[in-house]
C-alpha cells in the first residue's frame, strides 16, 4: 500500500514535534514513560504505586539509584500539556489506602510529571523529568483500525462475532444486521438502532464471565463527551465482495463515518500520546482470562499483537530522535501476581512471554531491550500453605472484594479467606492454537457451571496500611522495584 | 505430569480452618479441618547481603597512564641496553655473542610466560569479583536465570578443587528443581563454600597464632615486621588460592590493596565490637609481658585481615552461612583464657 497524503502530513506532525522536544532535552532530560494496558490491567493502580514510592521512598532494594540513596528528592510539577486534566495522584492514593478501594476505570486522559532530582554515579548533580500519562485501556483497542478499511474492519468483526462465545451474546445485532442491506439508502434510524445493538453486544462480551479483549472500536465502550455524535454512529455491515459503493447508500455513510472516527478520534491520540514515547511498559493482565477460559485468553492474545505493532521500537539514535522517536525498552508486565502464590509467577511470566512473542521478537531485531515480569504494583495478599488432608496448597490470604463469589459462596467484604486458585498450566503452544486442543485446555467461567472451573482468581481488596503522620507509608509491591530499575535505571546512573 | 489442582477457597473465620501462627508446629490437621500457615515475605531476602561502596566513576585513569609510560620505556631503555651489549659480545667473539642472544631470547620467553600469567591471573581475580557483585545482585532481585548462570559457572571454577567434586554432585542434581533465584544461591553457598570456609577459618587461625608466638619470642622488631609482612602475603594468596583465584605477583598487589581498602571501611565497626574488649581484655597480659601483649595484638590483626581478605577473595557474599567473626578466631588463639573467663562470670 502506497503512503497516502495523509500519513504523509501526519509523519511532517510527528516529526516537527520530535525536533520541537528534542530540543527542550537537551536543557531538561526529559523521559516520556508510556504505560499501556487494556482496561482493567491496573494502568491507574500501577501509575500511583510509582508516583508514590518515588516520592516516598518506598521499599525498592532492588531500584539502584534509590537503594544506594543517590536519589536526592522526587516531586510534583505542573505537567506540559495544559490541555490535558492532571493525574489525580492524591485522590487514588487516598481511595486507595483510606476506603481500600481501587480507583475507579479511567474515563479520560491524564498526565503528570515528576521531577527526580538525583546524583549521578561520577558525583554530578543532575534532574531527570519523568512524564506520564494514563488513559483508558479501551482507546487503545482503536490504534489498529488506523491501518485497516472499513472493509476490512466490518469483515474482522463480523467473523469475530460468529465464533463462540461471542455468537450467543451477539444475536440481537445479528438479527437486526440481517435486516439491512449495504446498497440501500442510507437510514440514520436504522444505524442508530445498529450502533446501539453493536454496542450492547461489545459490552456483553466484557463482562467477567466472558472476559473478552479485542472489542474495536474503544469509544464505543467509553464515549466520554462523543457520546451520541455521528462519528460513533456506525457498525459492521455484511457487505459483497466486491468493492463498488453506490452513492448515497447505507454502506457509503457508515464509511464515511468510520473514516472521521480514526481522523476526529484516533488519529490525535494516537499523535498526543503514543507516537512520542521512550520507555514503554505493557500491563497484561492474564488471570482474568484464564478466569474466562481459552478463548478469552487467545482474544487478549489477538488484541495485544494488534496493539503491539503499531508501537514504534528501535534503538534511538540522534536521527531518530529527530525524526523519528522511538521507543527502546519495552517491559511486559503480568500484573496482579499478588493472586498468585510466587511459586506460580515462573509460570505466569512464561505465559505472558508466548503471548507477546512476535511482538518481542520485533522489537528485539529492531533494537529495543525486552524483559517480562510478573509484577504486582500494590500487594494485596499474604502468601500461606494450606494444609488440607494430606494435600499441601499454596495459597493467598486476603479480603475480596464485596460481591465476589468464590465456591458458591459470596462474600461480603469484610472477612480474610485463603485461596487457592488452581495451577496454572505449563506455556505450551496449545494455549493459543485454535481447535478442539485449545478449547480442552481447560475450563472457564464462559463453559458454564463455575464449579467446573479450573481456575478462580478472586479480585481482592488493597491491603490495609496503618498511616504514618497521616500520610501513607510505602505501599507493598511485588517486583515493581525491578520494573522501575528496568524502565528508568539506566537513565539514573 | 501431575493432573492439575482445581482451586479451593477457606474462609479465615469458618471453624473448620484453623490459622497456624508461625512457630507452631504442623501437626496433622484433624479430619474435616484445614490448617493456613502464613509464609514469610518472599520477595524480600531474609539477610540483607552485604553491600560495598558504590565506586565512584573514574575519570582519566592518571596514575594507570603514568604507569604503563613509565614501564614502557623501562622496557625500551632495557631492550636497548641488551641489544647493545649483544652487539658488543658479538664484538668481542663470535661465541660470546650467541650465548648473549641465547640469553635474551630466554630472557624475552620467560618474559612473555610471567605477563601471560600475571594477566590471567588478574583476570581469574575480576571474575571473582564480578560474580561476587552479580551474586548480590542476584540475591535482592531474586533473579533466577542470573542465579543459574553464576552457578554454572561458580561450578566450573569449582572444578578446579577436587574437594568439592560431591557438593558440585549434589548441586547438580539440584538443578531440575524449581528452586528461586535467591535460593538457589542460597544453596550453591551451603554447599560449596562450607568446606571452603572451614579451611579459611584454619588458615586465618594457624597464620595468626603463628605471627603471635613469632611476635612474642623474635629478638627484634624489625625480625618480626617483617616475619608478620610475609606472613600476611602468604595468607592473602593461600586464601584467594582456597577460594578459586590464582593471583600472581600482580595479582597480590591489587588483593592487598582491595583487602587495606575492605579494612578501612570494616574497621570502624569491628573495632567497636570486638576489637577494643579484646585488647582491654588481655590488657593484664600485656601488663605480664609487653612482648605477649603485642604478641596477641599482631595475632589479632593478622586475623582481622585473614577474614578481610576472605570477604574480598569469597566469590559469594555470606548469607545462608554466618561471616567468620573475630571472636570465633580470638579463641583459637586465646582459647586457654576465654575458658577462665567464662567460668569465672
Amino acid at each position: 500500500m502506497s503512503p497516502s497524503w495523509t500519513d504523509v502530513v501526519e509523519e511532517a506532525r510527528l516529526s516537527l514535534q520530535a525536533i520541537a522536544d528534542y530540543s527542550e532535552n537537551l536543557f531538561n532530560p526529559t523521559l516520556r514513560l508510556g504505560v499501556t494496558g487494556l482496561s482493567r490491567a491496573g494502568k491507574t493502580v500501577f501509575i500511583t504505586a510509582l508516583i508514590h514510592g518515588l516520592l516516598r521512598g518506598g521499599r525498592f532494594p532492588v531500584f539502584d539509584a534509590l537503594a544506594t540513596g543517590r536519589i536526592g528528592r522526587a516531586s510534583l510539577a505542573p505537567q506540559p500539556d495544559d490541555a490535558v486534566p492532571r493525574f489525580a495522584y492524591e485522590d487514588h492514593v487516598r481511595t486507595l489506602v483510606a476506603e481500600r478501594r481501587w480507583p475507579q476505570s479511567t474515563v479520560d486522559v491524564s498526565e503528570l510529571r515528576l521531577i527526580i532530582e538525583y546524583q549521578r554515579l561520577n558525583g554530578a548533580d543532575r534532574t531527570l523529568t519523568l512524564d506520564i500519562v494514563d488513559y483508558p485501556g479501551e482507546w487503545l483497542l482503536d490504534l489498529p483500525l488506523l491501518w485497516k478499511s472499513y472493509e476490512t474492519w466490518s469483515a474482522e468483526s463480523l467473523r469475530l462475532s460468529r465464533q463462540q462465545p461471542r455468537a450467543a451474546l451477539a444475536a440481537p445485532w445479528h438479527a437486526h444486521l440481517a435486516t439491512l442491506r449495504p446498497e440501500a439508502a442510507a437510514d440514520e434510524q436504522a444505524t442508530l438502532t445498529a450502533a446501539r445493538l453493536f454496542t450492547d453486544y461489545l459490552r456483553a462480551c466484557r463482562d467477567e464471565r466472558f472476559a473478552m479483549s479485542l472489542l474495536p472500536p474503544g469509544r464505543f465502550l467509553m464515549p466520554g463527551s462523543l457520546a451520541g455524535s455521528p462519528a460513533l454512529t456506525f457498525a459492521p455491515l455484511d457487505l459483497p465482495g466486491h468493492a463498488m459503493v453506490p452513492d448515497g447508500s447505507l454502506w457509503a455513510m457508515m464509511r464515511r463515518r468510520y473514516e472521521a472516527y480514526k481522523s476526529a478520534v484516533v488519529r490525535p491520540f494516537f499523535r498526543d500520546h503514543f507516537a512520542r514515547i521512550d520507555r514503554q511498559i505493557v500491563l497484561v493482565d492474564a488471570l482474568a482470562a484464564f478466569n474466562a477460559g481459552p478463548e478469552a485468553l487467545r482474544d487478549l492474545q489477538a488484541a495485544l499483537i494488534g496493539i503491539l505493532d503499531c508501537f514504534r521500537t528501535g534503538r534511538g539514535t540522534l536521527l531518530s530522535a529527530l525524526l523519528r522517536p522511538r521507543i527502546d525498552r519495552i517491559l511486559f508486565a503480568a500484573t496482579k501476581a499478588d493472586h498468585l502464590h510466587h511459586s506460580s509467577h515462573d509460570r505466569l511470566e512464561a505465559i505472558l512471554r508466548l503471548m507477546v512473542e512476535r511482538a518481542a521478537t520485533r522489537a528485539e531485531f529492531a533494537g529495543a531491550t525486552i524483559d517480562v515480569v510478573a509484577l504486582a504494583a500494590i500487594r494485596a495478599t499474604r502468601q500461606a500453605n494450606v494444609q488440607r488432608g494430606r494435600e499441601q496448597l499454596p495459597s493467598i490470604v486476603g479480603t475480596p472484594m464485596e460481591g465476589e463469589i468464590a465456591g458458591g459462596e459470596r462474600f461480603d467484604g469484610r472477612s480474610e479467606v485463603a485461596t487457592f486458585p488452581g495451577d496454572l498450566p505449563q506455556a505450551s503452544e496449545a494455549l493459543f492454537t485454535t481447535g478442539d486442543a485449545a478449547a480442552q485446555a481447560f475450563q472457564g467461567l464462559s463453559h458454564g457451571a463455575a464449579e467446573h472451573a479450573d481456575y478462580r482468581f478472586l479480585r481482592f481488596r488493597p491491603p490495609p496500611v496503618a498511616l504514618e503522620d497521616g500520610e501513607a507509608p510505602s505501599l507493598p509491591h511485588i517486583r515493581l522495584d525491578r520494573a522501575l530499575q528496568f524502565l528508568i535505571g539506566d537513565r539514573l546512573q | 505430569m501431575t493432573t492439575p489442582r482445581k482451586p479451593a477457597t477457606f474462609k479465615l473465620d469458618d471453624p473448620h480452618v484453623v490459622v497456624l501462627s508461625g512457630e507452631d508446629e504442623a501437626a496433622r490437621p484433624a479430619r474435616g479441618t484445614v490448617q493456613v500457615r502464613p509464609e514469610p515475605e518472599p520477595a524480600l531476602p531474609t539477610v540483607a547481603p552485604d553491600q560495598a561502596l558504590a565506586p565512584m566513576r573514574p575519570g582519566l585513569p592518571w596514575g594507570l597512564l603514568f604507569w604503563t609510560s613509565l614501564g614502557g620505556l623501562v622496557l625500551l631503555a632495557l631492550g636497548l641496553g641488551v641489544s647493545n651489549l649483544v652487539e658488543d659480545l658479538f664484538n668481542r667473539s663470535q661465541g660470546l655473542g650467541f650465548v648473549g642472544a641465547g640469553f635474551a631470547a630466554l630472557f624475552v620467553v620467560a618474559l612473555i610466560a610471567i605477563i601471560a600469567r600475571e594477566i590471567i591471573g588478574l583476570s581469574r581475580l575480576a571474575t571473582i569479583e564480578r560474580l561476587h557483585a552479580r551474586a548480590a545482585d542476584a540475591l535482592i532481585g531474586d533473579d533466577r536465570p542470573a542465579a543459574e548462570a553464576i552457578v554454572r559457572e561458580l561450578s566450573a571454577i569449582a572444578r578446579g578443587n577436587p574437594r568439592l567434586a560431591h557438593a558440585r554432585a549434589m548441586l547438580q542434581s539440584h538443578s531440575r528443581d524449581i528452586i528461586d533465584g535467591a535460593d538457589l544461591l542460597k544453596l550453591a553457598e551451603r554447599e560449596l563454600m562450607s568446606p571452603l570456609d572451614a579451611e579459611a577459618r584454619r588458615l586465618v587461625s594457624t597464620a595468626a597464632q603463628r605471627v603471635s608466638i613469632v611476635t612474642a619470642v623474635s629478638p627484634r622488631a624489625l625480625v618480626d615486621m617483617l616475619f608478620v609482612f610475609a606472613a600476611a602475603a602468604r595468607l592473602i594468596r593461600q586464601l584467594a588460592r582456597l577460594y578459586g583465584g590464582r593471583p600472581g605477583a600482580l595479582g597480590l598487589i591489587k588483593l592487598t590493596r582491595q583487602v587495606i581498602a575492605h579494612l578501612a571501611i570494616t574497621g570502624g565497626v569491628a573495632a567497636s565490637d570486638s576489637l577494643i574488649q579484646q585488647m582491654l581484655g588481655h590488657g593484664i597480659a600485656a601488663k605480664l609481658s609487653s612482648r605477649l601483649g603485642e604478641g596477641l595484638l599482631n595475632g589479632l590483626l593478622t586475623a582481622r585481615l585473614g577474614l578481610a581478605t576472605i570477604d574480598v577473595t569469597r566469590p559469594l557474599p555470606f548469607t545462608a552461612l554466618p561471616r567468620p567473626a573475630l571472636s570465633d578466631l580470638a579463641g583459637d588463639l586465646l582459647r586457654k583464657r576465654e575458658q577462665n573467663d567464662e567460668s569465672g562470670a
